[in-house]
């Protein structure tokens, strides 16, 4: 009796041990079994394509958050980025008669605009990247809606092919879009998790002032990042632009909470909670997957964002408290 | 910049339209003094000190439990005990989450407001209730010596709060905890309980926020939360700029409520487009926020 007590006994405390090290990975899984018992469909190949194509916008916009969040910072107009990078590209595709990878260059050139800005006011004037960007969002969303005469959106049917491709096209079987986000998590990994700069980034993100006494030129980094970032975002729009034909005014926002959740997840998951690439990679994926699989179980619109709300919510949780354990 | 409208646009300084700015921005004003006070027991930097944005959507959820409760025949006090309850849970889970489990509060609160717009989409079905309950209507057409009701029912609001933190103990302890940390715990406050509280005080704002809300737009109707933390956010920082510290205080974070909603009505009075507000907005917070940044390095 006494012997499968302390069995009992040995074997949660090895359970807990286990949750500790493995829980965010355990819950991912577990949503996993769950949707694919609720649908058999989840688990079919093309779904997961389905998961990670859906996701490789709000991969690209969350790159760049994460590349921002690694400064110390945190970037609200990651939307703005991606709306001006549409914009200037389907403006001078129809305007101008731009072909596609010029109309590519100025979208990226449109959306670095943003992260210009961000840059000039977080370095210049030093106004704190909170204040700074929400300063941004502000005048870009407004920027938006005169130019559009209140929010119209633009669209271009006549799009050039090789344009098209970006959304719709494939390399080798694969989607555009997904090769795209793929080399960049690729480059923003190299960059910020296995070189110099990358690791004074993080050291400048941790203690500024040290990092400024350890000579690391702190200005001229953070300029850097932002336009990156900005960039970053502005690639994202093109991709929305190439799928849908039409830039619709503000609809970057959409991506914002998405991103920073993704960010923090990935953040609660590093075992120093540092954000990081491949922790953010986690995040975009759980909250692609528990979209789609939210959307196979056929619910109504309402419960679901309830329902994504609610998980998101116990998701952090589960994250944060899991690291605070260890 | 005041002055200026009040040259351009004529009856700006009249009593009616003060009336009207001073009553558009009493829901802002209220959820103001919420944030005020989360930013105060937490410290006062936006990423990583006290922040809750899930305010405005706590104020959207009362709102709409109460209606939806209303719409059905059912009496005014169930619908207040009803919100209240609503927005006790939005706040507990908030202070559970920052206080107790250590999520930051910019997180915590982001994701909390997205899951609460969701359940206040579930329980309105993303559809619009009108209020026609005569408390509601009192509090929006009522006057009292010419003045509208909602603007001394506000005031006494924002003097009990102004009272709570800054005259009464608990207040203090909770200012004590935001201006340093580590010390409000070596001198043997608790730190994690004094946090919780200031959560469950922003939802309290929260709740109250929403009968205003109600009587504003005549009952509930979805996404007014979005304009609403966007004002809420901007009038509590620029509210900063008036206080001689650059901190964060309600009085300021009032100010900058009636301040913001000042603008937005001059501005629509002088015809100008409504587009164009956004810009001016944010180039508003950018000038005040710089100039508190400069006038900072200055002293240093």
């Amino acid at each position: 009796m006494s012997e499968t007590a302390t069995l009992l006994l040995a074997g949660s405390a090895r359970i807990k041990a286990i949750f500790l090290r493995y829980g965010f990975l355990l819950v991912f899984a577990g949503f996993f079994v769950f949707f694919a018992a609720w649908n058999p469909v989840f688990l079919q190949s093309g779904n997961q394509m389905n998961i990670v194509e859906g996701s490789a916008i709000l991969l690209i916009v969350t790159l760049g958050m994460t590349l921002i969040v690694a400064t110390g910072g945190i970037d609200l107009s990651v939307g703005i980025a991606l709306d001006f990078g549409a914009a200037f590209a389907v403006v001078a595709m129809k305007s101008y008669g731009a072909d596609w990878w010029s109309a590519m260059a100025i979208g990226i050139a449109g959306g670095s605009l943003v992260g210009i800005l961000n840059a000039a006011l977080v370095v210049g004037l030093r106004i704190s990247p909170f204040m700074a960007t929400l300063g941004t969002f502000f005048i870009g969303s407004s920027v938006q809606r005169v130019f559009t005469d209140g929010g119209g959106p633009i669209s271009h049917r006549r799009l050039p092919d090789e344009f098209r491709n970006l959304a719709m096209g494939d390399l080798g079987g694969i989607p555009t879009e997904v090769v795209i986000a793929v080399v960049l998590c690729a480059v923003y990994f190299l960059v910020l998790e296995r070189s110099i700069h990358g690791r004074r980034i993080h050291a400048m993100g941790m203690q500024r002032s040290a990092s400024i006494m350890a000579g690391i030129r702190v200005n001229r980094m953070l300029i850097a990042s932002y336009v990156a970032a900005a960039m970053t975002c502005a690639v994202g729009g093109l991709i929305a632009l190439a799928s849908i034909r039409m830039f619709t005014p503000l609809s970057g926002f959409s991506y914002l909470l998405d991103a920073i959740a993704a960010v923090f997840i990935g953040a609660a998951l590093h075992p120093r909670g540092r954000p990081n690439v491949p922790g953010s990679i986690a995040g975009v994926l759980f909250l692609g997957m528990v979209t789609n699989g939210l959307n196979l179980m056929g619910i109504d619109f309402n419960t679901k964002d309830a329902l994504s709300g609610i998980i998101l919510v116990s998701a952090l949780a589960l994250a944060v408290a899991q690291r605070k354990m260890r | 910049m005041l002055i200026y409208i009040g040259l351009e646009a004529q009856n700006f300084f009249t009593w009616l339209n003060l009336k009207l700015i001073l009553n558009q921005s009493l829901p802002v004003v209220v959820v103001c003094l919420g944030l005020s006070i989360v930013v105060m027991a937490g410290g006062d930097d936006v990423v990583s000190g006290g922040i809750d944005l899930s305010i405005p959507a706590t104020a959207v959820l009362c709102a709409g439990v109460a209606a939806q409760w209303l719409a059905g025949e059912g009496s005014l006090a169930v619908a207040v005990i009803l919100a209240l309850v609503a927005a006790s849970c939005v706040g507990a889970i908030n202070a559970l989450l920052v206080a107790w489990v250590g999520v930051t509060p910019l997180l915590a609160t982001l994701s909390m407001f997205v899951a609460v717009v969701g359940v206040n989409d579930v329980v309105t079905a993303s559809r619009r209730i009108n209020v026609a309950d005569p408390f509601i209507l009192w509090l929006r057409d009522g006057h009292m010596a010419g003045v509208p009701v909602g603007i001394p029912i506000v005031g006494i609001i924002a003097y009990c709060f102004y009272h709570l933190v800054h005259r009464t103990r608990f207040g203090l302890n909770m200012q004590a905890v935001g201006g340093s940390r580590d010390a409000a715990e070596i001198s043997g406050l608790k730190v994690v309980r004094l946090q919780a509280a200031s959560f469950v005080l922003a939802s309290l704002t929260g709740f109250i926020a929403s009968v205003f809300v109600l009587a504003r737009g005549s009952g509930s109707s979805p996404g007014v939360e979005n304009n609403l933390l966007l004002e809420m956010v901007l009038a509590t920082f620029l509210g900063a700029a008036f206080s001689g510290r650059r901190v964060v205080t309600l009085w300021g974070a009032a100010l900058g409520a009636i301040l913001v909603a000042a603008i937005s009505i001059g501005f629509k009075s002088m015809g100008v487009n409504v587009f164009w507000t956004g810009l001016i907005k944010g180039s508003l917070i950018l000038i005040v926020v710089a100039f508190a940044a400069l006038a900072q390095r200055e002293s240093r």
